[in-house]
């Protein structure tokens, strides 16, 4: 069997790599997503005060602390057994909202667009930020930088730092807001919900108005139907922070819907022997390997999911664009893997404008933003949705509060099978037989996997660098006859 | 004035990722304050790191590395121009050190230039394993690693030149 290795990481052994599997005719057999795994999370957290892992927790990932943040804070109220006051629960999200529009602003306009305004066969020295910013002009990319930096001032206000927020702890947040502060981020808002309909408008302009990448996203090459998960209000309308996990199937109608202290009912976690990492499932679906539809219990957990889990948007702009989105698309559930990126500034949309529904919300300023824990701990689940995914932690304590066992499913491990389906399907549709490798046919089949925005290792790493890309093509004895490379350094 | 930053990057909590961080705690208690230098530590990349650097003249990043055949606790002192890519990205997020610097360039931010950041790199043995404390190799190496930040301070501005390993 041939071998084609996608190192979208490194080149150090045992990291995160793409391995495709070529037949002995040349085709593609299977294709895997290789993550490393950080070892021993659980066994650091035991013997650890419950209302710690608020803030050891976003340690873990240097690209969503928020979300970390909010999640064990979320489970240190349930261990806690404790009730947030209305106000200390609304700063929590608006907090969210503001991490929301920064992390999907990074993600469209330093990941998805260069494929788009460049095209996907640009030279992988042009098809990054800085060719962006040269193709659309130096303005519109102060204006995201610019935007981006505004969402996280308001992160900084609410969380006390900028960068690992401190601010929510078990009860609800450390400090409330006065009216001047409160202005400040309504008005902020309001440039953001303009910023938000300006990256849609963008989007239609340059993705949707070029017929061939709409084919691209309608064709069969990233198409995968399966099951897709996201939180969602009383009204089954998309929500970040706060509600119940709903599960469709591939052909959207409701699977199931729980709360966050049923998750071990519904899913479970599958070994396979070539990775430390487990790929989470449905439990009454069963896992049926590495294939999608009805019968497999594969899920994604991603923007795309989250819309399609849902029955609409809370917010009314986000409403006309999710209307717009499927309408466009043709059917609900949307099953194409580059849609998530439309899905992504439907979000974008959807956070601005509940960022400015809670700054003119007038319980927002009642001091009252904690309820001080009194009720002896025991043990607790947070859900909330990042932007990765849905992410879950789960603290059992003592009765002092001293986590005894912790249990945490972070947004792209929901997603690391569906993301093996998906660069298989592409590579399938991308790679044959006696054609020449190109670097075009690679940024396609890598394509497939950026659109789930994944996170590998969850944490930051030593002098983080720009996605390195290698490309090994091998024979049918196992030898190197080819190497294809981008960003692997000097 | 001209404002330096010490930057420990890293993940504190991940064995060896994070001495980055631990120089600068231990350079911190070392070094008599002034009104132009400033420690800090961060565990991000790409542009939440330009977000750390923004408004300084001058930058001392410490942080660890893994290089092909590097022996746990060397101590490498590079320039900005070494880093046009690197070995290690925790996410599809980061962009480099040197993109995120060219960006904000671009976008008319207040920056360090090339010749006067410094990186202070050390090699690490485990980045992959929860732990709060270094590998043995890599600990004995930070008192190495905070004289290398002292000798930066003290050194004058765009003197920054790529070297081998110093210890």
């Amino acid at each position: 069997m041939q071998k084609i290795s996608i190192d979208p990481i490194t080149r150090l052994e045992g990291h995160g790599r793409i391995d495709i599997f070529l037949d002995e005719a040349g085709n593609v057999a299977n294709a895997y997503l290789v993550i490393p795994e950080l070892r021993g999370f659980e066994k650091f957290a035991e013997g650890r005060p419950v209302e710690e892992m608020a803030r050891i927790t976003p340690r873990i990932c240097g690209v969503c602390p928020e979300a970390h943040h909010i999640a064990s804070a979320k489970a240190a109220d349930a261990v806690y057994h404790i009730e947030v006051p209305p106000a200390g629960k609304k700063l929590r999200e608006l907090l969210y909202s503001a991490f929301f529009i920064a992390d999907h602003t990074v993600h469209f306009y330093i990941l998805a667009a260069p494929d788009f305004v460049l095209g996907p066969d640009a030279p992988p020295s042009e098809r990054n930020i800085l060719g962006l910013i040269h193709k659309v002009g130096v303005d519109i990319g102060r204006r995201v930088i610019e935007s981006r930096g505004k969402a996280m001032d308001i992160i900084g206000l609410l969380g006390g730092k900028t960068i690992h927020p401190v601010g929510a702890l078990p009860g609800g947040v450390s400090k409330a807001i006065d009216e001047e502060e409160r202005a400040g981020i309504e008005a902020t808002g309001h440039e953001l919900v303009e910023f938000a309909q300006f990256s849609l408008q963008l989007f239609r302009d340059v993705v949707l108005g070029n017929r061939i990448y709409l084919d691209m996203i309608l064709s069969d090459a990233y198409t995968t139907p399966m099951y897709y998960m996201g939180l969602v209000d009383g009204n089954n309308r998309v929500n970040f922070y706060d509600g119940k996990v709903r599960v469709v199937d591939p052909k959207g109608k409701e699977f199931v819907k729980y709360s966050p202290e049923e998750y071990l009912d519904v899913v479970a976690e599958h070994v396979e022997p070539w990775t430390y990492l487990k790929f989470p499932y449905l439990k009454h679906v069963g896992w049926k390997g590495f294939v999608t539809g009805m019968d497999s219990g594969i899920y994604q957990a991603t923007p795309l999911s989250r819309l399609n889990a849902a029955d609409g948007m809370a917010t009314p702009q986000a409403q006309a664009a999710y209307e717009e989105f499927y309408s466009t698309l043709g059917s609900k559930p949307v099953h194409g893997t580059l849609a998530t990126h439309w899905a992504r500034l439907i979000e974008l949309l959807y956070a601005a404008e509940r960022l400015v529904e809670l700054a003119t919300d007038p319980e927002i300023t009642d001091p009252h933003v904690r309820n001080l824990p009194t009720a002896t701990p025991t043990e607790g689940v947070g859900i909330v949705e990042a932007p990765r995914g849905t992410l879950t932690h789960h603290f059992v304590t003592d009765e002092r509060g001293i986590v005894q066992k912790c249990n945490l499913i972070v947004g792209t491990t929901n997603n690391y099978a569906p993301i093996s389906i998906s660069i298989k399907k592409a590579a399938e549709a991308f790679i044959h037989k006696g054609q020449l490798l190109t670097e075009g046919m690679l940024n396609r089949v890598e394509m497939a996997f950026r659109a789930y925005d994944p996170c590998f290792g969850c944490a930051t790493h030593t002098l983080p660098g720009q996605m390195p890309l290698e490309v090994r093509i091998r024979d049918t004895e196992g030898r190197v006859v080819e190497i294809l490379r981008q960003h692997l350094g000097k | 004035m001209m404002k330096t930053l010490v930057l420990g990057l890293g993940n504190p909590i991940l064995t060896d990722d994070g001495v980055g961080i631990h120089v600068v705690r231990a350079a911190v208690a070392q070094y008599v304050p002034a009104d132009a230098v400033t420690f800090a530590e961060a565990s991000v990349g790409g542009l939440r790191l330009l977000d750390a650097l923004a408004g300084y003249d001058r930058l001392i990043l410490v942080d660890a590395i893994q290089t092909s055949g590097g022996r746990s606790g060397d101590v490498y002192q590079l320039a900005a121009s070494d880093l046009l890519a690197s070995l290690h990205s925790g996410s599809t997020h980061d962009m480099s050190l040197h993109t995120a610097l060219d960006l904000g360039r671009r976008l008319g931010m207040k920056l360090p230039g090339d010749g006067d950041i410094v990186i202070l790199a050390v090699e690490a043995e485990d980045v992959l394993t929860f732990s709060d404390s270094c590998t043995q190799a890599v600990a004995r190496a930070i008192p190495r690693a905070v004289e290398a930040v002292r000798a930066e301070l003290e050194a004058p501005l765009s003197s920054a030149e790529s070297t081998q390993p110093k210890a």
